[in-house]
């Protein structure tokens, strides 16, 4: 049988620490969806909330499907082209995309079958909770990009509450841009 | 003393895989600066050993072999791990 010296043993000790300090979690893949996504929540919080107010034509609400739609198309043609990239996955983008999904179908849920309850801002609102809840998901496994930009996006959720009528809408598409939107642009920065 | 893992090589690809759903073999080659071959003879061994498991596919017609930790893979580095920093406590 094969024996190892104390030399050896921190030779290899050291590699693996070494190894695993540059495994970070990261998302490898995927920080475009962030952008795509906090982007078009972004939008449709402050077209639904200037179409509301009558500052722009209630037609102007129909690039809403289109939006979510395309957002939707991107991500479904965007998922598979990356499925078999070539390099690595993390074991945190696995389960990210499945906290992902899982968040997207309820607030679609909640917009469209359970509109009487979450009407007005609490359908935007309902976004930026999602997007609260995926990116402290990926927060928890230690990425500190993931945990400041859910900590913007529950800022903007608290401060809309205490804004002055009118402002809440701004402020949820700020948080949705620069936390969700912000994050997507760090991830992709992060991966270059 | 896992006898699989005392090579550095072998220890190095089952720590590469750990935080990761799936790694390439060209990815691990770089990772671990080692010649394709050598690679390939250390991560045969640790196939048999069922280690990690392997995938082959094509993606835009080239050949892509991908690489993941199996459950037995991932115990056995945390068992031999532990035992090395044992060794190092004993020793100092």
């Amino acid at each position: 049988m094969e024996r190892i010296d104390a030399a050896r043993a921190r030779d290899h000790i050291e590699m693996v620490e070494r190894i695993l300090a540059e495994a970070q979690p990261r998302l490898c893949s995927g920080g475009e969806y962030f952008v795509v996504w906090g982007i078009a929540a972004a939008y449709i919080t402050v077209l639904v909330h200037l179409a509301d107010r009558g500052l722009v034509p209630v037609l102007a609400l129909w690039s809403t499907p289109l939006v979510l739609a395309g957002a939707i198309l991107f991500s479904i043609l965007r998922g598979r082209k990356t499925r078999y990239m070539p390099g690595r996955a993390s074991l945190l983008q696995r389960e990210f995309f499945n906290v992902l999904w899982l968040t997207i179908g309820l607030a679609f849920i909640c917009n469209l079958a359970v509109y009487r309850i979450f009407g007005g801002i609490a359908a935007s609102a309902i976004w930026s909770v999602a997007q609260a809840i995926v990116l402290l998901y990926i927060g928890m496994h230690g990425n500190r990009r993931a945990q400041v930009a859910g900590a913007l996006v529950i800022v903007s959720l608290v401060a809309a509450n205490f804004a002055q009528a009118g402002m809440e809408a701004y402020i949820l598409a700020a948080g949705m841009l620069a936390g969700y939107g912000g994050f997507g642009v760090s991830e992709l920065l992060a991966r270059e | 003393m896992d006898e699989l893992l005392l090579s550095k090589v072998r220890l190095g690809i089952v720590a590469e895989l750990l935080n990761f759903d799936w790694v390439a073999f060209s990815e691990l080659a770089r990772s671990l600066d080692v010649s394709n071959g050598n690679l390939g003879a250390h991560v045969s061994k640790l196939l048999d050993a069922g280690y990690v498991e392997e995938e082959k596919s094509f993606v835009n017609r080239r050949p892509l072999t991908r690489y993941r930790l199996t459950r037995r893979g991932r115990d056995a580095f945390s068992a031999h791990v532990t035992q090395l920093q044992s060794l190092l406590k004993e020793a100092k």
